[in-house]
């Protein structure tokens, strides 16, 4: 009886854990920076005015790709705690991890060096090109930590984890998160991290924008003309086989960074090779070398760029509108007949009039 | 061919005969495959409105509506093929057969009998549409008189007998794009693309509306015609729809004395 009444309390204490930030400090964190940032309302509006919110999920910190990081490794300009309002973290440090293939301290800028050639980036461009620098994407652009977006903890997108696989690595790696770590490592790699329509919804965050197509030339319907594809019909009803954007942007093979314009030679988009990217994927390995004139960003309203889609769908609208029009209109007069059935404008002998009509086209 | 009565007699009622058993399975086949491939198509082309994700769901999702898709629309061009040998087979087995007999097979005779085809659009039509005109501006009391085919009827088959043409290389090039583009420039699959979607919309749109008033919305059918399923349209029917058939086939028949007037 007495172990049955416990029963309620184990419950609340139970439940109770996971609404109560749980005081837990982990290895990365040897200072104590969640002793703050544990709690669930740490915000403040910064000098934009814009509110921002310091809370650290530190379960979902401890399945990020960062969690054998300290903090300070990014956030390198606090020296002390309390610390002044920190500056925007800057990906290409170099870590306290060591890379283990060559021995060497870990840091992601051959990644930003990639981006900065990339048609994203600035390196390789004319000074008049670079008009609105702040419109180039940094790291953290795409590269939204899970922490920022807590809502997708609960999408239960685990990056190919297979407890039978890593059963095999524990065998022999024992010791701490070692297997863990590096099993995820590895799998998370070998497959997509997002699925394609967050992919699309992504690039769509800068290329959907009117202002921002304005600023920089670009074709004003990119996202809406993907969507109208078959590719986009089938990411958007949750197809993962189907290309997103970075499917036919990035040359196959090549690092995602290192995106290229249409016009740059050897870029994925250059009529040179859009066939081959075509070829790349599954889908379309035997496709012929006329593959690469089909038009993936079609913009139905621009006569001058696409005349044919332009003026075919107007071919098929005006024949919708005037079938449908001149069908409509007899249904509508024939409903209004049954009114009056007998009435007529003009007198006439009686079933005389048509009997000669009907025999004189027969014949 | 005398297999099916022209008149038959049902509880007193006389029913005159329309569609042969074929002519109806084929009609519930086509019916049942454009039904089909409405249901797995226009969700695609309007992926982005609330009912489109769960009709596709219903119809297996990504994975396998687009198979259901491509299999009900080869059943159709096999509709479509079937049904073009069958008409030839009845042209050459009824008209030239009969030249043959008679040894007036010339081309002029062959075109004449082309021609003059029940499916085929004639001067007769067109006179029909002129009363019909008349009649329902309040120009006449007198309704138009159909023949066998109304210029209605026959528009409603051409409706179909085109778009499948039209739609089904177009679905079968956008299934083999890769084996395609081989031969053919891929801008050619944008205007399939086109093709195949709007006029998808297009008959489906004149379905729902004109075929459906003709036949399941209008005072005299709702809620459902039967001649689809029997092959025999009734008396009362046949005077409204075709009435010089109706008489044509009663003084046949030797009924003249009972030829009900048109309006009465």
């Amino acid at each position: 009886m007495c172990s049955l009444r416990l029963i309620p309390i184990a419950l609340i204490l139970f439940f109770s854990s996971s609404i109560v930030p749980v005081n837990v400090v982990f290895a990365a964190d040897e200072l104590n920076c969640v002793l703050c940032h544990k709690y669930r309302g740490l915000s403040r509006i910064d000098e934009n005015g814009e509110f921002r919110l310091f809370y650290i999920n530190q379960g979902i910190f401890k399945k990020g790709p960062h969690k054998r990081i300290q903090c300070k490794d990014c956030h390198t300009d606090i020296e002390k705690i309390p610390h002044d309002p920190a500056k925007k973290v800057d990906c290409t440090v170099l870590c306290h991890l060591t890379e283990p293939s060559g021995n060497e301290k870990f840091t992601h800028k051959p990644v930003a060096e990639i981006l900065s050639k990339s048609v994203h980036g600035t390196a390789t461009k004319e000074e008049n090109e670079v008009e609105y620098p702040e419109d180039f994407p940094y790291c953290t652009d795409c590269h939204d930590q899970p922490l920022y977006r807590p809502l997708s903890f609960f999408k239960g997108h685990a990056a190919g984890v297979s407890e039978r696989g890593l059963s095999r690595c524990k065998t022999c790696h024992r010791t701490g998160d070692f297997a863990e770590d590096f099993y995820n490592h590895v799998t998370s790699r070998l497959q997509k991290m997002r699925v394609s329509n967050e992919i699309v919804n992504l690039c769509a965050k800068c290329h959907g924008d009117k202002e921002f197509q304005q600023r920089h030339g670009l074709q004003s319907n990119i996202v809406e003309s993907y969507r109208e594809t078959f590719h986009g019909k089938a990411v958007y009803f949750g197809s993962d086989a189907t290309p997103d954007c970075i499917d036919c942007h990035v040359v196959y093979g090549e690092n995602v960074h290192s995106i290229a314009g249409k016009k740059t030679a050897g870029s994925a988009t250059h009529e040179a090779n859009v066939a081959a990217t075509c070829r790349a994927s599954e889908c379309h390995k035997d496709a012929g070398e006329m593959i690469s004139q089909y038009q993936v960003h079609t913009d139905y309203n621009d006569p001058e760029k696409y005349p044919m889609q332009h003026y075919m769908l107007k071919f098929f609208k005006f024949l919708m509108a005037g079938v449908m029009y001149f069908f409509v209109t007899l249904i509508f007069l024939e409903l209004l007949r049954r009114l009056f059935p007998d009435f007529s404008f003009i007198k006439q002998k009686k079933e005389t009039h048509n009997s000669t009509v009907t025999t004189a086209a027969r014949d | 061919m005398q297999k099916y009565p022209k008149i038959v007699k049902r509880n007193g009622k006389r029913y005159f005969f329309r569609f042969s058993l074929v002519q109806r399975v084929q009609h519930i086949i086509l019916f049942t495959t454009v039904i089909t491939l409405a249901l797995t198509g226009f969700p695609l082309r309007y992926y982005d409105q609330p009912w489109a994700k769960p009709l596709y769901e219903f119809f297996g999702g990504i994975e396998k509506a687009p198979w259901i898709h491509r299999i009900t629309g080869l059943i159709l061009l096999g509709l479509f093929i079937f049904h073009t040998g069958y008409w030839i087979y009845l042209f050459f087995k009824n008209r030239v057969g009969r030249l043959i007999r008679e040894k007036t097979l010339t081309l002029k005779n062959l075109v004449v009998e082309f021609f003059s085809m029940e499916m085929i659009p004639n001067k007769k039509d067109f006179f029909d549409l002129v009363d019909m005109f008349k009649y329902l501006l309040y120009f006449s009391s007198q309704p138009p008189r159909y023949d066998r085919i109304s210029w209605k009827e026959k528009f409603d088959y051409f409706a179909p007998y085109w778009g499948i043409p039209i739609l089904g290389p177009a679905g079968v090039a956008l299934w083999f794009r890769d084996e395609f583009t081989q031969y053919v420039p891929g801008i050619v699959l944008n205007a399939f693309y086109i093709m195949h979607t709007d006029e998808a919309l297009l008959a489906v749109i004149f379905l729902f509306f004109v075929h459906w008033y003709n036949v399941h919305y209008s005072p005299e059918k709702f809620p459902m015609g039967t001649v689809f399923l029997t092959g025999y349209l009734s008396e009362q029917d046949m005077i409204h729809e075709h009435y010089e058939e109706y008489e044509r086939t009663m003084k046949e028949e030797g009924l003249e004395t009972e030829i009900i007037p048109q309006k009465h």
